[in-house]
């Protein structure tokens, strides 16, 4: 018996009608789905972006709109700068420092998460007793809101604070770290936070991915004597690479946008250890109100960050070909 | 209905009689006045408040939880006699209203009817044409703010009067007394220095005595000044006046990569060596309780910790202190003592409101003697400090929070006070200024060297915001200084 064995029904007329209505039911769906977002996209984001467009190449002075009311004002109280500011901006090397900064802190972050979420999602996909229990105390630190974390990561971790009394008990000798103001550590100490904080978020998407992989090729490799790392390595892990791709891509991008922490904890200091890439717009767009170097400077971010985007895009899509192809070549039965 | 008046028909008799009129008119005529407003402060206020908005109003403004607790009892009394009341407050942090403000400016939002606010962004908020001029109401309520020394004048911008303080913030010396007069200590102090102990006089003296008493393995440190990177920008200020400093020349330009710029970075550096290792991170949440707990031996601090000090119940170190006029400089020739009020927080009108008018009036409510001395008064809000000349006065309200050493040092201070960079851009001046004090405390960089990269930036900021216009905005700043060297 081959495989191609299966009976195709010759499209008649009602079958076509149904297809028809079929598609018109999909494309009716994607409409409903996609309007609010093309609404929103057109009448409110496309503005922003055109006016914030527009502010990168015209200074806009909040003092020169003072005592302009009207809606016009903001135009009037802006003139011509042509490239200028997007010059300063690529030349700034304050910037490109914050830019450094927030690249270092994101991948760590996310290498981070990672490890931790997926190492716990190993542990958990399994149902065991007490499992819901401990699903939600792994999942706590992500309901808790970042600046909440930020004082509380505050509190523990002064020099007399409880955690190096901690470290001092369990190594027996005095334990004085600054974790916090001093400038080496400063950022790490950040990271560690939004690690804790954020990990459960991958682990939520590596339960998920493990929970959802096919139980066929794991059973097979375990009759054929696969050990359980050989078929973590060579089974689960191959399988679950879109999967991690998804999960590394959405928490690096959420972790080029960490403010709260940040800024609750060190306003960008000590020195300028924490000025990282939203630390540095926000001081310039709402310490300084330059609102129109600030646009630049979101315009560059947004470029690097579509850039990145684009690239993840890429890699995901290449993981989802190679799946694909992986599944279409399995062996033939018989 | 009228002729036409000919100078030439005009008699002499015509011209006495009418000189004589005239002085009688002109004579009576502030007796009558006077009996206008006849009554105590409040009264007029309230009487003004009902004739412009006769129906009363509900107000809404920003102000911080810490703030509006001590404020609210005024506030409330208000709305019972004139039916304006304040029925929604957004509480942020004193420290967040600014942005906030300026945010609100940009939007020129009629949302919000006050901004209690440090009163140093005037300038900024006039500029961006948020703030309402209160003087019309003033005159209608015949109002007059009646403040320490210049202390007034920190509210108004180019001859305008823009906001009523409520916490009048000076820098007052703290010392831990009962070890500045320990025999044991002054015997130590003088085998060591050969010379007795005494009150500094300037900075140096000042690290000095926090160098004998910095004592980290008793759980004392010299100083409990601020190095973080968001209020310690205050004590550069007293450092830069004191040696005679100014920001800026009086063509605008930046006026600190010099000796005396370089003079005011070294001296908050030198702080660092007795100064508790986690200082740069620290904020008023962190270093006032060390303050109240006996950690530190002495610090130039905002004066509402003399309420909190003196407080049995909030401190360990009740009755433990001294107060007094801050250190100065001799850098410039002669001995200068500046103190800084910085935030002075006062309650500021929005421009866009259409309930501008009764919010004028409730500020000017909170700003008379009597309501000024119960908000500043209030034994356990102690958020709002003295200002007014009346909180000064013996057996006052505020004297019983604050004691009568402590009232005597924040009018002391009061007499030397000045303000931060008082221009437009107030905000972009000491982000860039705090961003250099914290990479030179943090070691990036020399008191040099942080100098000259501030005063680069401030060009910057310069030509941004406008040279002529902030040129024009520099008269209002100096007239804010004070006359006299030091307190008397």
């Amino acid at each position: 018996m081959t495989a191609d064995t299966t009976i195709t029904p010759s499209p008649g007329p009602r079958t076509s009608l149904r297809e028809a209505t079929r598609e018109q039911g999909v494309r009716r769906f994607k409409w409903t789905v996609l309007s609010p977002l093309i609404f929103l996209m057109v009448f409110i984001l496309l503005p922003a972006f055109l006016l914030q467009g527009y502010f990168s190449f015209f200074a806009f002075s909040i003092f020169d709109a003072g005592d302009d009311t009207s809606f016009l004002s903001y135009f009037r109280a802006s003139h011509w700068v042509g490239l200028d500011l997007w010059k300063d901006a690529l030349t700034d090397n304050k910037f490109a420092f914050a830019i450094i900064r927030s690249l270092l802190f994101a991948v760590g972050v996310t290498v981070g998460c990672f490890v931790l979420g997926f190492a716990l999602a190993l542990l958990m996909y399994r149902p065991f007793r007490g499992h819901g229990l401990y699903y939600i105390f792994f999942i706590l630190p992500m309901l808790t809101v970042p600046i909440v974390i930020a004082y509380t990561g505050e509190m523990i971790l002064y020099q007399n604070g409880p955690l190096n009394d901690i470290l001092s008990m369990l190594t027996g000798t005095e334990v004085r770290a600054q974790f916090l103001y001093n400038q080496k550590t400063a950022l790490l100490t950040i990271a560690f936070l939004e690690i804790w904080n954020w990990t459960p978020f991958s682990f939520i998407i590596m339960m998920a991915g493990l929970a959802s992989l096919p139980k066929e090729p794991q059973e097979a490799a375990q009759i054929l004597g696969a050990s359980k790392w050989r078929i973590f390595w060579e089974v689960q892990l191959p399988l679950l690479r879109p999967v991690i791709l998804l999960a590394l891509i959405l928490r690096f991008l959420e972790a080029m946008a960490e403010f709260p922490k940040t800024w609750g904890l060190l306003q960008g200091g000590p020195g300028s250890a924490t000025e990282t890439i939203p630390a540095y717009i926000f001081i310039h767009a709402w310490q300084f109100f330059d609102i129109s170097y600030g646009a630049v400077l979101s315009y560059l971010v947004l470029f690097l960050m579509g850039a990145i985007v684009m690239a993840a895009i890429w890699l995901l899509r290449r993981e989802k070909k190679s799946l694909d192809a992986m599944y279409e070549s399995k062996p033939q039965e018989g | 209905m009228f002729e036409k008046f000919k100078w030439s028909e005009l008699s002499r008799r015509d011209a006495l009689k009418a000189g004589t009129a005239a002085a009688a008119v002109s004579a009576v005529s502030p007796l009558m006045s006077g009996t206008a407003f006849a009554g105590t402060a409040e009264d007029a206020i309230i009487a003004a408040a009902k004739k412009a908005v006769p129906n009363g109003q509900d107000l809404t403004g920003l102000m911080w939880g810490l703030y509006s607790s001590g404020a609210q009892p005024v506030m409330d009394e208000f709305g019972e006699k004139t039916g304006i009341k304040v029925s929604k407050l957004q509480d942020i942090s004193a420290f967040e209203i600014p942005q906030r403000a300026m945010a609100e400016a940009l939007s020129k939002s009629p949302e919000f009817d006050f901004f209690h606010v440090d009163t140093n962004m005037i300038p900024s908020l006039a500029s961006a044409g948020l703030i309402e001029p209160l003087d019309d109401y003033m005159a209608a309520a015949n109002f007059k703010i009646n403040a320490v020394g210049d202390f007034g004048k920190f509210l108004t911008y180019k001859g305008k009067t823009y906001g009523i303080t409520t916490d009048g913030n000076v820098h007052v010396q703290f010392i831990r007394n009962d070890l500045f007069s320990d025999p044991d200590e002054r015997k130590a102090f003088a085998d060591k220095h050969g010379k007795e102990m005494a009150w500094p006089e300037t900075w140096e003296d000042d690290l000095e005595l926090m160098k004998f008493f910095h004592r980290p393995d008793q759980g004392m440190w010299g100083s409990a000044n601020l190095r973080d990177r968001g209020s310690s920008v205050a004590w550069w200020y007293m450092y830069l006046y004191s040696a005679g400093g100014f920001p800026f020349t009086d063509d605008m330009e930046p006026n600190i990569d010099n000796d005396v710029g370089e003079y005011a970075f070294k001296t908050y550096l030198d702080v660092k060596e007795v100064s508790h290792p986690e200082a740069p991170g620290w904020g008023t949440p962190q270093m006032i309780p060390r303050i109240v707990n006996g950690n530190a031996f002495s610090c130039q601090y905002w004066d509402g910790i003399i309420a909190l000090a003196e407080n049995p119940e909030k401190s360990k170190t009740t009755g433990k202190w001294a107060y007094g006029p801050v250190p100065g400089s001799r850098f410039s020739g002669k001995l200068l003592k500046r103190s800084i009020s910085t935030p002075n927080v006062g309650v500021l009108v929005n421009r866009h409101s259409p309930r501008k008018e009764a919010m004028a009036y409730m500020a000017l409510y909170m700003g008379t003697a009597e309501n000024s001395a119960r908000i500043v008064g209030d034994p356990v809000n102690t958020f709002h400090d003295p200002w007014h000349v009346e909180h000064f006065k013996p057996g006052s309200l505020p004297e019983k929070v604050y004691t009568k050493g402590g009232m005597d040092a924040i009018k002391q201070n009061l007499q030397i006070v000045t303000p931060p960079i008082f221009l437009t851009g107030l905000l972009e001046f000491e982000t860039e200024l705090k961003r250099n004090l914290s990479e030179m405390y943090a070691g990036d960089k020399t008191a040099k060297k942080a100098a000259s990269d501030t005063s680069e930036a401030w060009a910057r900021s310069i030509r941004r915001i406008g040279k002529r216009r902030l040129r024009d905005e520099l008269e209002t700043y100096k007239s804010l200084f004070p006359s006299i060297d030091v307190p008397s």
